[in-house]
């Protein structure tokens, strides 16, 4: 299909169309019979139905798209979805950003041409031409700096063919993920080496008789559907909920104790509620005697965190503290805690988690029926062990710069990871990395936004597969442009384990609803044809994303064609107390309280000068501190209508985001600042100013939005506006931040001491 | 004046909407509207209180098909038709002179304008696009076959329903019911009181003087 006749099939322009009928039917009062129908709003016109797995956040609630004549007109959820419903016999939906992938099939900014640099100018080239400059300038870096110079930033591709092309074939072993290292590195580590693991992050909703959202808007940002929906049942079972928050969400609207917390003292809470649990014999004796390492240090930790300390810290009334530590103790097992980004994303995080997942162990949830729930993913298997190829290693014998370089023995972080997303720019200053490779990635947003503008600058070689400009495409010597997630023979394998279902695996999968717009193709493809460029034709057999998928299922008793027919089916059943038979996956095989056993982190304390058990840290211990100059705390926060870069660009989002909060008369369609009248009164602030955010690392320029739902000194704005981002009207809120980062877990800080001023004149 | 069993309603549980807004989202694509095109179902952010006595409550509303349909009251050129079979509320634009009079009537600011100046507004998805609900067959509910609204098809939290009046009937509370029966809201949409207590549950208890639409404008 040529990329003219795919611009006209796309919606606009049938909207278009559509319009000039609607308004001639309007005028001459009857639609002439030569006319053809508006496929979009003429249901008459042969439909047929197609499926997704929506990637708007990554979370893979199934989609289900209504086509006509080709073009898809509607998009809704799938019943029983295991993400996008709450379970069997409910129906399937699709929040704002699912539903507005719709827009972004269509989307006419979207990149739809391949791009390279000649001459200093990005240009728009065949695919051929693409590829072939593309493996030339690989070799050529490989020749010049080395392959281990090369970092793999992928994010969001739909398939894990990236680790095996940069890792065993090209040979690097740069990589930087996502969980771990920028988006929540603290809670990440913790669960990880306490025995939680990584996803550390969901309860067994349905059960629950006493959930504490701890700095988590479920209502709002959720990973899936499944998760309002969820702690909804559980509400109409009678459950208590627990919102600790700064600022007031449509989660503690609805919960039954809104903590309304001094920010980043979520630590102190937790050891307080863990001393009143003790305190009152409210433990679970035989889990913490059976199953758990360090309790010594747990007890020891939390002697002297009496409710009245930590009233002082946190703010919080020690009545309240006591209440809800013996409401969550006496509902446990089927208790739990739902904590993410919250206390994810502040400079003593991975402690402040520490301290609160400690509660599990305490009370005994682990794994329990509405508890804390340890979910199962399907056996996937690896496509290349499929069909028996001899994969090299060619990373084999390099170390990633952070352990290979003496420049970075400062980073304590080096003894539990690879890499930390600010210490990027340092190491291509240094000359340690050269180049990068962003799939649906962009570091732009993440942290360090201004050293990192430098360090794209000054590295050999950047090459990206995206579907929007932004100043990482402008900056990239190759522009991939990716299809999306409707246009591609999709299995998600991003971690399908979390679900409606408590007690079953699953799969979920879809196929392409038509061809991608423009030249766009899927990621997959690109990264064979690169592999077949470069001579490792031999190791990359697939000819499509579909085949690769269907060898990842040979495990499974599906093909792909028969998941994609259905969008998912459900596995076989897992039971609760897994640790029972397996133990914990840590050092001492028991949930651990104290990390004394796990090497790299008692490393990493000893340099900090910490405990490896629980610990109170005080806000500032790493992280900013307001002081007179810049008094106020900022932080970010996701609004249900967007979450990467993914759809901050789609009209239908920006219109709602704006509509909820009365701002949408106003032309800007950027993210706001929202500020307490107390902040905004003595700074000359209303509603709908545009304002400077400053810190000693940088300003950006956003509108302002006063309102009562935050705290007084504690000021937030939208993740994902502005320069950098796919969307740039607005301030990206890293535009004002330097290199804070928790030490532990090499998560940026983005808890910053700001000052806001009016920018005066006309909007 | 009562509703018809037969007639379809919507209803609406505040303590299930979690303020999404993709109910606006999803009638603006169903109905292939403008992004910045005026909704036809609208969500509200009601507050009240100084932090951190704070309460937000999310309203989500549309046209109610009233049962006395007070726009069609008004219509000088008979465009609004209160459908017998169904009790669905359309709009012929054929007829449509732009005077926005329903707008003056409409108890929850349904009717919008476009670019030509002719109102449109929710169809209860009896068809689609503006104007898409006049002249087209009775509605049937999903179980015979008939489309489920775009907005109660992706309401995440269930918080809409819609349907003919006997079969909502069975859906809601008896609080509700009680409610509904003994006139609340003027009978022309059921909706499911706050579990919680507070400034503005009490005003919504208070039945008639502060109706939800005073609350959401």
């Amino acid at each position: 299909m040529s990329s003219d006749e795919t611009v006209d099939l796309t919606r606009r322009r049938l909207l278009q169309t559509g319009a000039a009928v609607t308004a001639a039917a309007a005028i001459g009062g009857c639609l002439s019979s030569s006319e053809e129908p508006d496929p979009a709003t003429t249901p008459t016109a042969d439909e047929e139905y197609a499926y997704g797995n929506c990637w708007m956040c990554h979370h893979a609630c199934g989609q289900e798209l209504t086509v006509r004549e080709g073009t898809a007109v509607d998009i809704t959820g799938v019943d029983e979805h295991p993400r996008g419903s709450a379970g069997p016999d409910t129906p399937g939906t699709l929040c704002p950003k699912g539903q507005a992938e719709l827009e972004k099939l269509y989307d006419p900014d979207r990149i739809t041409e391949p791009h390279i640099r000649k001459d200093g100018e990005l240009e728009a080239v065949d695919w051929d031409e693409a590829i072939e400059f593309t493996a030339q300038r690989l070799q050529e870096f490989d020749d010049e700096h080395g392959a281990e110079k090369m970092l793999d930033a992928t994010s969001w591709s739909t398939t894990n063919f990236h680790e095996f092309f940069w890792g065993n074939l090209y040979g690097t072993p740069e990589r930087i993920g996502r969980g771990r290292h920028v988006c929540f590195g603290g809670p990440h580590l913790s669960g990880d080496l306490m025995g939680l693991g990584a996803n550390m992050r969901f309860v067994d909703y349905q059960h629950s008789e006493y959930i504490i959202a701890w700095g988590r808007n479920i209502f709002e940002s959720f990973a899936g559907q499944w998760e309002p929906k969820g702690v909804l049942e559980a509400l109409d079972n009678g459950a208590t909920l627990v919102v600790v928050d700064p600022q007031h969400t449509p989660t503690a609207e609805k919960a039954d104790h809104w903590l309304p917390i001094e920010p980043r003292t979520d630590g102190a809470l937790a050891l307080a509620m863990g001393h009143v649990i003790l305190e009152e014999g409210l433990y679970d004796e035989d889990f913490v005697e059976n199953e758990t390492h360090g309790f010594e240090a747990y007890e020891e930790a939390v002697a002297d965190k009496t409710p009245e300390w930590a009233e002082d810290i946190t703010g919080i009334d020690a009545d309240v503290i006591r209440e809800v530590a013996i409401g969550f103790a006496e509902a446990a097992p089927a208790a739990g805690i739902a904590l993410w980004t919250g206390v994810g994303q502040y400079g003593e995080a991975q402690k402040a988690s520490q301290n609160v997942f400690a509660l599990n162990g305490l009370v005994g949830n682990i794994d329990r029926p509405g508890g804390f729930r340890m979910w199962q993913a399907p056996p996937l298997a690896n496509p290349f062990e499929v069909r028996d190829i001899d994969l090299p290693n060619n990373a084999e014998g390099t170390t990633p710069a952070l352990r290979a370089y003496d420049e970075y023995e400062t980073y304590p972080f080096r003894h539990t990871t690879g890499i930390g997303h600010t210490v990027v720019p340092e190491m291509v200053d240094n000359g340690h990395l050269m180049g990068i490779f962003c799939h649906y990635d962009n570091p732009l947003t993440d942290g360090s936004t201004q050293a990192w503008l430098e360090a794209l600058e000054t590295m050999d070689l950047v090459i990206t597969i995206d579907a929007y400009w932004n100043e990482l495409t402008r900056h990239a010597d190759v522009v991939f442009p990716e299809a999306i997630q409707l246009e591609k023979d999709t299995l998600i394998n991003y971690a399908p384990t979390w679900s409606a279902y408590h007690d079953r695996r699953w799969i979920s999968g879809s196929k392409a609803v038509h061809e991608p717009l423009g030249e766009a193709r899927p990621g997959f493809e690109i990264l064979v044809d690169l592999a077949e460029e470069m001579g490792w034709g031999e190791f990359v057999p697939w000819e499509s994303e579909a085949e690769y998928n269907e060898d990842m299922l040979a495990n499974i008793d599906y093909t792909f064609e028969e998941v994609a027919e259905q969008n998912f089916v459900l596995l076989e059943e897992f039971g609760y107390e897994q640790w029972q038979e397996n133990g914990f996956p840590t050092a001492t095989g028991k949930f651990q309280f104290d990390l004394d056993q796990e090497e790299g982190y008692a490393q990493s304390a000893m340099e900090l000068g910490i405990e490896t058990g629980p610990q109170w840290l005080p806000p500032g211990t790493w992280g900013d501190e307001p002081d007179d100059e810049y008094p106020l705390h900022f932080y970010d926060t996701r609004s249900v209508f967007f979450s990467f870069g993914a759809d901050q660009p789609l009209a239908q989002l920006h219109e709602q985001y704006a509509r909820k909060h009365t701002l949408e008369t106003e032309d800007y369609r950027g993210n706001y600042l929202v500020l307490n009248p107390r902040d905004a009164e003595p700074r000359g602030i209303e509603t709908g100013d545009m304002v400077t955010v400053e810190s000693p690392a940088g300003s950006g320029e956003l509108m302002a939005y006063v309102s009562e739902r935050t705290r007084p000194g504690f000021t937030t704005a939208e993740f994902g506006f502005g320069t950098g981002n796919s969307h740039e009207e607005g301030m990206n809120t890293m535009l004002v931040h330097d290199d804070q980062h928790d030490p532990v877990s090499s998560q940026p800080d983005r808890h910053l001491a700001v000052e806001v001023s009016a920018n005066g004149g006309d909007n | 004046m009562s509703v018809h069993d037969d007639h379809w309603m919507f209803y609406f549980d505040p303590n299930r909407c979690i303020g999404c807004h993709a109910c606006s989202v999803s009638c603006k694509q169903r109905h292939n509207r403008d992004a910045d095109a005026d909704d036809w179902r609208t969500v509200s952010h009601v507050s009240s209180g100084e932090y951190p006595d704070f309460r937000e409550i999310p309203i989500s509303m549309s046209c109610m098909h009233c049962h006395d349909a007070p726009c069609e009251q008004v219509c000088p050129p008979d465009a609004i038709i209160k459908r017998d079979e169904d009790g669905i509320v359309t709009v012929d634009r054929d007829r449509c002179i732009g005077c926005h009079y329903c707008a003056w009537a409409c108890p929850f600011g349904a009717p919008t304008y476009d670019e030509e100046g002719l109102m449109s507004k929710c169809n209860l998805c009896l068809g689609e696009g503006p104007g898409g609900g006049h002249g087209q067959p009775k509605r049937e509910t999903p179980e015979d076959g008939g489309t489920v609204p775009a907005c109660v098809d992706d309401c995440v939290g269930g918080a809409i329903k819609a349907g003919p009046k006997s079969e909502i009937m069975q859906e809601v509370s008896e609080e509700a019911a009680e409610r509904f029966e003994q006139g609340a809201y003027e009978g022309r949409v059921i909706v499911e009181p706050l579990e919680e207590d507070g400034e503005l549950a009490d005003s919504i208890r208070g039945g008639d003087e502060l109706s939800i639409v005073d609350m959401a404008r």
